[in-house]
């Protein structure tokens, strides 16, 4: 099968889901943003005690809030989250994920399991991941530093 | 040689086969077929607050970084936001932005595949790839979003 069909057909279980940041309301936003850099992933999830999602804290709404008010960090991240925010299953399509990120500019989409509870997190990267898999060659060529081709001669 | 004795020299090429229009689009098309623009650029110089500042008014998530020369240096981003000035703002405002941008991004040329741009995300993991010219002056990004569009019109 070809990526098009893959897409629509495969879960999106089957994409390299990120291992999600679980806050609760009560965290701060400092809290947020050190857990963030230590996972290296560009947001947190807000979860009930049910581990169910009820708010998405992201670096987009870091950079907003942090020009308004740099004394902002000391909140809590219940005033700031997005209590609206993508969210899917784990065995809706993959497409599904795309267009959440196509149509809506959302750069994560929250997976939940079939008692929606958080279940991981699909993102940008891991839908790119996806899609090269399908170009391997392109991978395997693929250039580790900035330039190119060399710029000394290799060899004698 | 006569005309008779002549060997083609693509004879035995075989040319690529793709599954489907999306696999070919995104094999055969160069990344200008790309949405590249439009994109921000600051100077190395700039104050950090200004680069936040036109973060937050053009709505992006990443400047490109230029020299005097417009040649590409860097890239300030919301993960460089978040790693660097989130938590330090009030000490880092005033100093440029070459002091917490990314030096040295991964970058494609306007005459590499769309498939090039993919992987660098992919393989790199940097979710904005500048395009530059064989001069390497800036002529655009390419960000997720724009991968996104473009692959949806083959879906």
């Amino acid at each position: 099968m070809g990526l098009r069909e893959n897409t629509q057909t495969e879960p999106v279980k089957t994409l390299n889901l990120r291992e999600p940041i679980l806050v609760e309301k009560s965290a701060t936003i400092r809290q947020c943003i050190e857990k963030m850099r230590e996972g290296e992933l560009g947001c947190v999830v807000v979860v009930d005690s049910a581990q169910k999602p009820v708010g998405l804290f992201t670096e987009a709404i870091l950079r907003h809030v942090l020009l308004e008010s740099p004394a902002v960090v000391e909140e809590t991240v219940e005033t700031q989250m997005a209590d609206s925010f993508p969210w899917c299953r784990l065995t809706d399509p993959i497409d599904t994920v795309l267009e959440a990120m196509e149509l809506k500019n959302h750069r994560f989409v929250v997976v939940v399991d079939e008692s929606e509870r958080v279940a991981g997190l699909a993102g940008q990267k891991g839908l790119m991941e996806y899609a090269a898999e399908h170009f391997p060659q392109e991978v395997m060529v693929q250039r580790v530093g900035t330039k190119p081709f060399p710029e000394q001669r290799e060899g004698a | 040689m006569t005309q008779d004795e002549f060997q083609d020299p693509l004879e035995n090429y075989d040319p690529p086969s793709y599954s489907d229009p999306l696999e070919e689009a995104l094999a055969e098309q160069l990344v200008t077929e790309i949405q590249a623009t439009p994109y921000a650029t600051v100077n190395q110089e700039t104050p950090i607050s200004e680069a936040l500042g036109k973060l937050v008014g053009d709505d992006i998530a990443c400047l490109l970084v230029a020299d005097d020369d417009g040649k590409l240096v860097g890239v300030f981003s919301d993960r460089d936001v978040l790693n660097h000035v989130a938590l330090e703002y009030d000490q880092v405002k005033n100093q440029p932005v070459s002091s917490v941008m990314t030096p040295n991004p991964v970058y494609v040329y306007q005459s590499d595949s769309a498939a090039a741009a993919l992987s660098v995300m992919a393989v790199s993991g940097y979710r904005h790839v500048p395009v530059v010219d064989l001069k390497e002056h800036i002529t655009g990004i390419i960000s997720p979003q724009r991968v996104t569009q473009f692959m949806n019109q083959y879906l």
